[in-house]
């Protein structure tokens, strides 16, 4: 079975000594492999190859430039670097939100509760709708003067702006986001409450362990790696935050909610320098596959030492 | 029609899965490999079926190179240890299964899905979906399967392992009933165990298998009596052989300051010092005898094992009842030994009750 | 002790429930307002605080010539761009799933794990980074502003999802039923279709529920890849936000668009229920 439990938690790897190995399996592989890569190659080489232009809306065309684009995003665009760090901020905050609400959520209805099914249902909702549309929605509400949020805070005497103040508007989209998804993390942990086993609890009863203990010595370890794997995906899908950026602020107020995304948008498709958006792009992208593997690697080590 | 293997090598990783095996199977035979977990049994098997190919050697059945056969269209069976069934069709379903993929006809698939079911005591459940059976139905279930297609070659993998005691013994009654009348003479069945006393039961031709090499091979009566190696006994014996260090000087054989007389059959051993073998079955309780202290004391179903020390010779004997015994408790034993083996310093058979090595 | 434990759960999820369908009720409460409502104060429940009015739904139905909200077209563009990037990549992602699971690949240094690996990181590709390329490489042969162009993105956003779910999936079905179909007579592709898929279905149906989950809500390529032919849900909705349109036609059309995906919450909760998702969690 996939998870012991002997104090130590692993996971049995599949032994790959007695498995088969027909011709046939090119067939089932590569249909999918080479759509993938045909669809991706093109983009990506065109992404390095206009990185190296100096494609603008002066100057469009496939010119040679070198290194410029890169130099210049390394030592003359803080903009760019102080976009990541926000970016690496929204998302971990988020995620870590998610986590912990998403892990209450679910433990909440996991046993038995009244109208278990109808919560279920009902925390599953915000990740089921269009973000865009749901951030258009948010947009009125947090409408400094003409929404609700504002109209029944008036009356303790607080008027945040939501939109419109540097700091709370990072707040605004994270509570946006969150709102947004959680239900995915307590859809993946529920998911994994459910297919716990019951012995570990049986035992745990029998020796009369209080909730607190059961769960953080019983619950909380045997769900370390749907934990790891929850937040790993989270995490991925967090770091492109860009749509409700996009609506909610668009990237403001001056560039307080800017993500690397969206600085990257305005460059290339506003302001169609697309060489050196190309640039940014292809290092934006080269930073998170690295971090992001990183990230991966680390906790899942962690996980399989435990 | 016979199944012949030749210098089989299969090294997926550092260690041998199978180490230049050999064979030649017979029809109408059965074949037990007997072996512990891991020596390749299971390798072997998958091989024999298809689903594994060797590094190195050949394996023609009926004279046709089986190499260039794939698994698909070679006629074999197999019954696996995990009750392998399909999970989304009923008992009937599932035993017609191999008879549809080879397009038969309707009735003539019903007829012989019934009388499949029937052969195995499952008349009746046709319907029933597999989750809802026991573990041994499921598992006659797969036997049933594997008979209906009237295969050359019938592999069963270790297929009691999983079920509980009183279900194998009922469930091997059925195997040799089946097998000895059940099968065509067309049939080479191959069953693989661990367990030495199912294969003195089934009473086939056995094949040792240890580590991926082939070790002995012989009737189950050989095996039993003549191993020609400490790693055969060790592997055909259950609870394990007794191995003692023992020496021999002018008839006289001599252990941990027991000194016997020596049985007639270790008059060819030329080396002082040797191994003893005897089996627990071979020591008795004896007031007269000689004085060992219990380590452990362990009851197994109607029998008694003991685990005794004196010494440095540590020993498990059997005794036919169930006894009471404590540990540090002290136990006067002695020793059948007409029934001793003697083993060379490098593990190979000197001398065996049953036969003299020479002659 | 307990008490305050029991106390502090209810209170968090009522609380967390509220928090769940304010903008939902806001929303409903905003699509009966009009020019009064909305900017004089706000308000809240009809007939209380405002004279309802069915402007803003009546917006939906009036052709654009008129003045309406046209999103019917734009519906039918998601869904069937959704359904058809979705189809395509289950059934490749599949395949690779199984071949993945199944079989040993060895290219040199490149191994079984880092195929996957390659499909699954697929997902941190942010969209910028490929949308600029594809702007310029659709519009080259003449797929800017279409459907199949949009698909043909889609794939690469979807396959990955595919691919995730269905490796894990075929993990948990035992291998020896592959072998013992193979040894009943079938060849690697019957045993797959036959034994293998009919006992994935609910692995395919949670793939196929999140590829449409994340097919559908995309908003970013659809934004960047389409303009006046092809208009897809989340654009048109955003579109509107960007103009002079009041609250209350905004506050329709939105609640229009997110109704649908509702039916997934109570599809996705039955599996759940059933212990079937379990399956989906690496």
């Amino acid at each position: 079975m996939a998870i012991k439990i002997n104090g130590h938690i692993k996971q049995k790897l599949y032994n790959p000594v007695l498995q088969m190995n027909f011709k046939h399996k090119y067939f089932f592989l590569f249909p999918g492999l080479f759509v993938l890569i045909g669809i991706l190659i093109f983009p990506i080489i065109f992404v390095v190859r206009l990185s190296l232009s100096g494609w603008n809306s002066y100057n469009p065309g496939l010119d040679f430039i070198g290194l410029e684009n890169y130099i210049r995003l390394f030592t003359d665009d803080p903009r760019f670097w102080e976009s990541f760090f926000r970016l690496s901020f929204l998302s971990v905050t988020t995620v870590i939100l998610q986590y912990v609400i998403g892990f209450a959520l679910a433990h909440m209805v996991w046993k038995d509760i009244k109208f278990k099914r109808f919560f279920r249902v009902l925390f599953l909702i915000p990740m089921m709708t269009t973000p865009v549309i749901m951030t258009v929605i948010w947009r009125t509400f947090f409408h400094e003067s003409l929404g609700p949020v504002n109209d029944i805070l008036s009356n303790f005497g607080v008027s945040p702006k939501w939109l419109t103040d540097p700091v709370i508007a990072k707040f605004t989209v994270i509570i946006v986001e969150v709102w947004q998804w959680t239900p995915f993390m307590f859809l993946l942990l529920l998911a994994g409450l459910l297919s716990l086993p019951k012995e570990p609890f049986l035992a745990a009863a029998i020796d009369g362990a209080s909730p607190v203990r059961k769960f953080i010595y019983v619950t909380f370890p045997l769900m370390a790696p749907i934990s790891i794997g929850a937040i790993i995906i989270r995490l991925i899908e967090a770091s492109k935050i860009m749509d409700t950026v996009y609506v909610l602020t668009s990237g403001g107020p001056g560039t307080s909610t800017e993500t690397s995304s969206f600085y990257i948008f305005i460059k290339g498709l506003r302001e169609f320098q697309m060489g050196y958006a190309a640039s940014m792009s292809f290092t934006y992208l080269i930073i998170m596959i690295i971090s992001l593997t990183i990230i991966a690697k680390v906790l899942t080590k962690l996980l399989l030492k435990e | 029609m016979d199944l012949v293997a030749k210098n089989l090598s299969y090294k997926p990783t550092d260690q041998y899965h199978l180490n230049d095996v050999s064979f030649n199977f017979k029809n109408g035979n059965l074949y037990t490999i007997l072996g512990r977990t891991l020596s390749g049994k299971t390798t072997l098997l998958k091989t024999i079926a298809g689903l594994l190919t060797p590094d190195s050697g050949e394996i023609d059945f009926d004279g046709k190179d089986f190499l260039k056969t794939p698994v698909w269209e070679r006629n074999v069976a197999m019954v696996y240890q995990q009750f392998i069934n399909y999970p989304h069709l009923n008992v009937f379903e599932n035993v017609a299964f191999p008879l549809k993929q080879r397009k038969m006809e309707t009735n003539v698939i019903n007829e012989k899905v019934t009388d499949a079911l029937k052969s195995v005591g499952l008349s009746g459940y046709e319907n029933r979906k597999i989750q809802e059976l026991s573990g041994g139905q499921q598992q006659r279930v797969s036997l049933a399967r594997s008979l209906v297609k009237n295969a050359k070659i019938l592999l069963l993998d270790e297929p009691l392992v999983n079920l509980d005691y009183k279900l194998r013994e009922q469930l091997r009654e059925e195997f040799k009933n089946l097998f000895s009348k059940g099968l065509s003479d067309e049939t080479i069945l191959i069953y693989s165990t661990t367990d030495p006393r199912e294969t003195m039961e089934l009473n086939g031709e056995v094949i040792v298998l240890d580590e991926g090499k082939v070790l002995q091979v012989g009737p189950a009566k050989e095996i039993f009596e003549n191993p020609n190696s400490l790693k055969v006994a060790e592997i055909s014996n259950d609870p394990p052989m007794n191995i003692i260090d023992a020496e021999i000087l002018e008839s006289e054989v001599s252990f941990e300051g027991i000194s016997i007389s020596a049985p007639k059959h270790f008059n060819n051993i030329n080396n002082k010092s040797f191994k003893i073998g005897l089996r627990s079955s071979d020591i008795i309780l004896n007031e007269k005898g000689y004085e060992f202290e219990v380590e452990l004391a362990e009851i197994s179903g109607s029998e008694t094992l003991l685990h005794l020390k004196k010494g440095n010779t540590k020993l498990i004997m059997s005794i036919e009842e169930v006894m009471n015994f404590k540990i540090h408790d002290k136990v006067k034993i002695n020793f059948k030994i007409e029934k001793a083996y003697a083993f060379n310093s490098n593990g190979d058979l000197a001398s065996s009750p049953f036969r003299s090595k020479n002659g | 002790m307990n008490k305050l434990y029991i106390f502090l759960k209810y209170f968090f999820i009522v609380f967390w429930t509220i928090f769940v369908v304010a903008p939902f009720l806001w929303a409903l409460t905003t699509s009966f307002k009009d020019f009064q409502s909305v900017n004089a104060g706000v308000t809240y429940i009809p007939w209380v605080d405002f004279e309802p009015n069915l402007e803003g739904w009546k917006v939906l139905i009036k052709s654009p010539a008129k003045g309406g909200v046209d999103i019917v077209e734009p519906y039918f563009n998601s869904l069937f761009v959704t359904c058809t990037a979705s189809l395509i990549s289950i059934i490749l992602g599949t395949l690779s799933a199984y071949a993945l699971s199944r079989y040993t690949f060895k290219a040199g240094f490149v191994k079984n794990n880092d195929i996957t690996f390659f499909f699954i990181s697929q997902r941190i590709m942010p969209p910028i980074v490929l949308s600029i390329p594809f702007f310029l490489f659709l519009s080259s042969i003449d797929l800017l502003d279409s459907l199949s162009g949009l698909i043909v993105v889609y794939i690469v956003l979807l396959m990955p999802i595919a691919v995730w779910i269905m490796v894990d999936f075929f993990n948990k079905v035992p291998k020896e039923i592959d072998e013992t179909a193979l040894i009943d007579g079938c060849n690697p592709y019957q045993a797959f279709l036959k034994v293998v898929l009919p006992n994935s279905i609910p692995g395919l149906i949670v793939a196929g529920m999140f590829c449409i989950i994340f097919g559908w809500i995309d908003f970013f390529f659809a934004f960047i890849l389409t303009f006046t032919e092809v208009q897809l849900l989340p654009v048109k909705i955003v579109a509107l936000n960007s103009s002079v349109t009041p609250w209350w036609s905004l506050s329709a059309s939105a609640l229009v668009s997110v109704a649908p995906l509702i039916i997934v919450a109570f599809i996705v909760e039955r599996y759940l229920s059933k212990g079937n998702l379990s399956g989906a969690i690496k």
